[in-house]
């Protein structure tokens, strides 16, 4: 039951939070635009518009970035002091990191769902047509994924601060390997392999099997990575997480 | 031991009992007056904390009485937060035991959590709700649920005076409000024991009367107080009993008076000085009843046994070395000449 008020009180504060708001739904239509408008030279003639492939990499990267959304939530100066409050009350230790990793999955799907749907309306944006479905699972999961990577970063470092810091690279090396920004299996095999390290590079590559093959076949390994992954994760933040860290 | 035991009586509550007898045929009311063993709502046993190798706490022991508003003093880095956080549960100690009601708290830390209301010294609550929404939340920690968490929370901000502001959004209120509400999220769920790290820091004197007396009128509902503060005045007007501790050891513990008792044998002449020249701070201990001398330029501090008449002698001997008298005060123990003693630091050092 505490569970709950926590995580609905987390959730009322990521959502009251108007900077995350603009950044979690806007913030991918501008750069959709201005990419999208700057490449469409690029994509002239196929079936793919450069709205269509920015449309997916750049919602894939916002989705990368809610890692720093959760650390957000978690550290900010705003929400500190009362954090620490949550701590001294009888709730168990595990709910206050679960309830901020739900409230950012949760806040950030509402997020992500927007942002394609304005895409969709505003561009065209193609997400699958039938296959759809699929196409949100695993950005929902990479979504999840990046919330208890944000909350672990948190976990370990015990700052927003440094969490963040240590963060954005990581999604940046993520984000260029996935091919977010632009494709890079042209830059030779090396590359190629080493860009599988990222997850955002499964997402990329399974969403556009999906969208523009019909082929599933990148979905179920991908789903299975992911879940892994986050719940390797998780048991990260049980093994990191104590109160006495934030006291 | 007289002293101590008086004034224990002073703060000993009395409980009353009443009833009706038939004495020869005639009803008589008779109140019985007995004074009642306090409980002991706290034990701290031989508590010791280290970081990284620093002894922050080395054995810390002491007994928490129901009722009581227990202050706690010490220089910045004494080991007073580490005792403290200890004591919230947040921080584990290397040695020693807590025992709430008789019952060692690992054992049951979530009832311990229950029965225990923090107040932080930073303001814990959430700026972008409203008033009763912060209390609200906090009570529902503590599984308040529906009518009952409605009424603890109209109750704890008509106790902090913020009842009429309870729609209001902690943005638009005043330093003074924001520590008052910040106490309200503390009690709304009844704790018996409330913790509280500096709450008045900061705020101005209406707001901090308000704190103080809402802090007595909890004493008088029966709470149990833990307190910190920075504020020599605070601790004189609440406390039951202090304990004060440096280098993370208790240098002392008592009531107000039993402490200030330990300066009662010794007195302390300021004198305000001009050209001290060569005087030789050895030679005030030439006369009788000097216990300890301090120097500074233009001040000389004298410590010397209550009841020597000594003062026409210290006069004498520094007119004779021709050093100019512009002032002569005698200080009476108060609480801060009590710390400086047994600390050699200042509270705010």
């Amino acid at each position: 039951m505490s569970f709950i008020t926590v995580f609905k009180r987390d959730l009322k504060n990521l959502i009251l939070s108007p900077v995350l708001v603009i950044y979690n739904t806007l913030f991918p239509f501008f750069m959709v635009s201005i990419l999208g408008y700057l490449t469409s030279g690029n994509y002239k003639g196929g079936g793919v518009t450069s709205y269509d492939y920015y449309g997916v990499s750049l919602i894939i990267f916002t989705v990368l970035f809610v890692a720093c959304t959760a650390a957000n939530s978690f550290m900010e100066e705003r929400v500190k002091s009362s954090n620490l409050r949550i701590m001294y009350s009888p709730i168990n230790p595990s709910s206050i990191y679960m309830s901020k990793i739900a409230a950012t999955f949760v806040f950030s799907s509402v997020c992500v769902l927007v942002s394609m749907a304005i895409l969709r309306l505003c561009f065209n944006v193609n997400y699958g047509g039938e296959n759809i479905v699929y196409v949100i699972i695993l950005l929902e999961l990479l979504n999840l994924l990046s919330a208890t990577i944000g909350i672990l970063f948190c976990c370990i470092f015990k700052s927003e601060q440094l969490a963040n810091k240590t963060i954005s690279p990581f999604i940046n090396i993520f984000a260029i390997l996935g091919g977010v920004f632009f494709p890079i299996d042209s830059l030779g095999k090396t590359v190629e392999k080493l860009s599988y390290i990222s997850p955002a590079k499964w997402v990329d590559e399974g969403i556009f099997k999906i969208i523009y093959d019909k082929d599933l076949s990148y979905f179920g390994p991908t789903v299975i990575i992911l879940i892994a992954l986050t719940i390797i994760f998780i048991i990260g933040c049980k093994l990191t997480f104590k109160v006495e860290d934030y006291v | 031991m007289r002293h101590k035991f008086s004034s224990r009586l002073n703060n000993q509550p009395q409980k009353s009992t009443e009833g009706l007898i038939f004495f020869y045929g005639i009803k008589t009311k008779i109140v019985i007056e007995e004074l009642i063993e306090m409980k002991k709502i706290l034990q701290v046993k031989n508590l010791e904390k280290s970081f990284k190798g620093n002894k922050a706490l080395k054995g810390i022991s002491f007994d928490i009485e129901e009722g009581e508003i227990l202050c706690f003093l010490g220089p910045n880095g004494a080991g007073k937060s580490t005792t403290i956080n200890i004591l919230c549960a947040a921080l584990r100690c290397d040695n020693g035991e807590i025992l709430f009601e008789g019952d060692m708290v690992n054992k049951n830390i979530k009832n311990f959590k229950r029965n225990l209301g923090i107040v932080p010294q930073d303001l814990a609550i959430y700026e972008n709700i409203s008033a009763d929404e912060n209390v609200k939340f906090f009570a529902s920690l503590y599984g308040l649920r529906r009518e009952e968490l409605n009424k603890c929370t109209e109750k704890a901000l008509e106790f902090v005076g913020l009842l009429d502001k309870k729609k209001d959004k902690p943005s638009t209120f005043s330093g003074g409000m924001k520590r008052r509400l910040n106490i309200a999220c503390a009690i709304a769920h009844n704790p018996k024991i409330i913790i509280m790290d500096e709450p008045t820091v900061g705020i101005d004197p209406q707001s901090r009367n308000h704190i103080l007396a809402s802090i007595k009128k909890l004493q008088q509902n029966g709470a149990t107080i833990i307190y910190t503060t920075h504020y020599m005045e605070e601790v004189e007007e609440i406390s039951t009993r202090i304990i004060i501790i440096d280098h993370g050891e208790m240098i002392a513990v008592g009531t107000k008076e039993e402490l200030k008792a330990k300066l009662e044998d010794e007195k302390i002449y300021n004198v305000e000085v001009e050209n001290l020249g060569a005087l030789n701070k050895d030679e005030f201990f030439k006369v009788e009843g000097v216990k300890k001398v301090e120097v500074s330029e233009s001040n000389v501090e004298i410590t010397t046994l209550k009841g020597v008449e000594n003062l026409d002698k210290l006069i004498a001997l520094l007119m004779n070395r021709n050093v100019k008298i512009n002032n002569i005060t005698s200080a009476v123990a108060s609480l801060e000449t009590v710390f400086l003693n047994l600390t050699g630091r200042t509270l705010r050092d």
